[in-house]
């Protein structure tokens, strides 16, 4: 959800000019995932679970905190936009969503096995690509569209610009994604020859993350923009699927919203269970029955019960996206330094180390983290 | 062997490789006019927390006690029984004789109240 509406309010607000900012996170993204995949296939070990293996708890309590916090606000504002998507389908309030929404991602998580959790998930992810088809046809300018993908300075609201340039790889970055990229590659049992299977699913799966969350900011910047319409909520973001689907445009766009909304909470809940459990060594795994790993499946309850309270009160699940991606830039840096380290240990990836190429990126990445987050708090205040 | 690197924090199996928690710290012994030497692994929310800060730790064990769990906790392991150390660090004992699924248990005993389980 970060990423649809981190999108739309870029093209809205500045055309395709930050088409380059979804283009550099999800690189990020792949980059990162793949090197998780590439620990958890070798060492057997989540990312949680090799860095407090590698690094102990004194430096691990810091990212465990951080990410059980963003995974939190994450799952708050997915359970809040599902229920705000039922709510543009039948026009009852979306608190009164909250509850079933809750109750089915729980059923899911409890009556599924992992292939069943994450081939549903992907499949009906399918249905967002309804923004990719919305884009096509609004029939953009494909010259400043390619355009878009090169770094420029905006000539109006500098700040704001930063801001969303920011927000947008927060948003694509989470770090709940790699942790459950690599528990699932356990949960999978992938072993060395499954290394190319990694380097695909890692750049194609997230390349389609990317691929919609550009078809949304391109259909936002031809529509929108034009109009001057900022989007402020997700009633406003449906409007930009009005003259491509008419009178289903709300239908489309609540089914899309809904079904993201929907996957990422099902994955965010199940990633808090992995962590805390890979984190304090207990057992795991979505497919063990339910008894056999007890405190894993009362820690994912226990973290939705507390999303589904946060999002009842009524927090708006647009600001907690925002909130969320920008405590993920925080965090950044500790959150890519380990990879730095593991990724060069030869007792967690084998002979698969980094090269000079990915150290670099690594090393790279963690300069940028750490200056984005010194900026993001101050952009967040005046650019947000 | 280097405790931190190779020991401390690593994941904890009993002798049929089921899971018991992480190694939450060590007890070091120095007998009088000998080196110190390892005593015994210890495992368990409080011995997590003690590390992590002494309140916390006091806390913990608080909770521990308010919880009533049976046995001496945080779990003592001597590093007799300890079988192995690579990925993990195997013990010669299984989880039930250490009591080092107390926890596991109790929260085993609420899950399967659900159908399904």
């Amino acid at each position: 959800m970060g990423s649809i509406s981190t999108a739309a309010q870029a093209g809205a607000e500045f055309g395709f000019a930050l088409l380059w900012a979804i283009a550099i996170a999800t690189l990020i993204l792949a980059v990162l995932a793949e090197m998780a995949g590439r620990i958890a296939t070798i060492s057997k070990r989540s990312i949680a679970a090799a860095v407090r293996d590698r690094f102990g708890i004194h430096f691990q309590i810091v990212p465990l905190g951080a990410e059980l916090a963003i995974d939190l606000l994450l799952l708050t504002a997915e359970l809040g936009g599902a229920a705000i998507a039922v709510k543009m389908l039948t026009g009852v309030g979306f608190q009164w969503w909250i509850l079933p929404v809750g109750i089915l991602v729980w059923l899911v998580l409890w009556l599924g096995n992992f292939t069943v959790i994450e081939d549903g998930v992907g499949l009906l992810g399918l249905i967002t690509l309804s923004f990719v088809v919305a884009a096509w046809r609004v029939n953009p300018d494909m010259r400043t569209v390619a355009a878009g993908f090169v770094p420029s300075i905006p000539n109006h609201d500098l700040t704001r610009y930063a801001f969303l340039s920011v927000s947008i790889v927060g948003a694509t970055v989470s770090p709940y994604l790699l942790n459950f990229y690599s528990s699932g590659a356990i949960e999978e049992k992938w072993t060395e020859p499954d290394l190319w299977i990694n380097r695909m699913t890692t750049f194609l799966g997230m390349g389609f993350g990317s691929v919609v969350a550009i078809g949304v900011l391109v259909t936002a910047a031809v529509v929108l923009g034009p109009r001057h319409m900022k989007v402020e909520t997700y009633e406003q973001a449906a409007l930009k699927f009005v003259p491509v689907y008419g009178r289903w445009a709300v239908t489309l766009f609540a089914l899309s919203l809904g079904v993201g909304c929907l996957g990422a909470a099902i994955e965010i809940t199940l990633n808090a269970g992995y962590v805390l459990a890979q984190s304090f060594g207990w057992s795991w795994g979505a497919d063990r029955k339910r008894r056999d790993a007890a405190r894993f499946t009362a820690a994912f309850t226990l973290v939705l019960l507390l999303a589904m309270g946060i999002a009842v009160i009524g927090f708006d699940p647009l600001q907690v996206t925002l909130i969320s991606a920008a405590l993920t830039v925080v965090i950044m840096p500790i959150v890519v330094l380990p990879f730095l380290v593991l990724m060069n240990d030869q007792r967690y990836v084998g002979r698969h180390t980094s090269g000079p190429l990915g150290n670099g990126v690594l090393a790279a990445l963690t300069i940028a983290g750490a200056i984005m987050a010194l900026v993001v708090i101050p952009l967040e205040i005046f650019g947000g | 062997m280097d405790v931190c690197r190779d020991l401390l924090d690593k994941p904890l199996v009993d002798r049929n490789g089921r899971e018991m928690g992480r190694v939450d710290g060590v007890l070091i012994e120095q007998p009088a006019g000998e080196p110190p030497r390892l005593a015994e692994i210890v495992a368990g929310p409080s011995a997590l927390a003690e590390r992590l800060h002494p309140t916390l730790g006091r806390l913990m064990a608080r909770l521990e006690s308010m919880w009533r769990l049976s046995g001496k906790r945080p779990v003592r392991i001597a590093m007799s029984d300890v079988l192995h150390i690579d990925r993990h660090v195997k013990i010669a004992r299984t989880i039930a004789e250490t009591g080092a699924d107390e926890v596991e248990k109790r929260v085993r005993s609420l899950v399967t109240k659900i159908p399904g389980a």
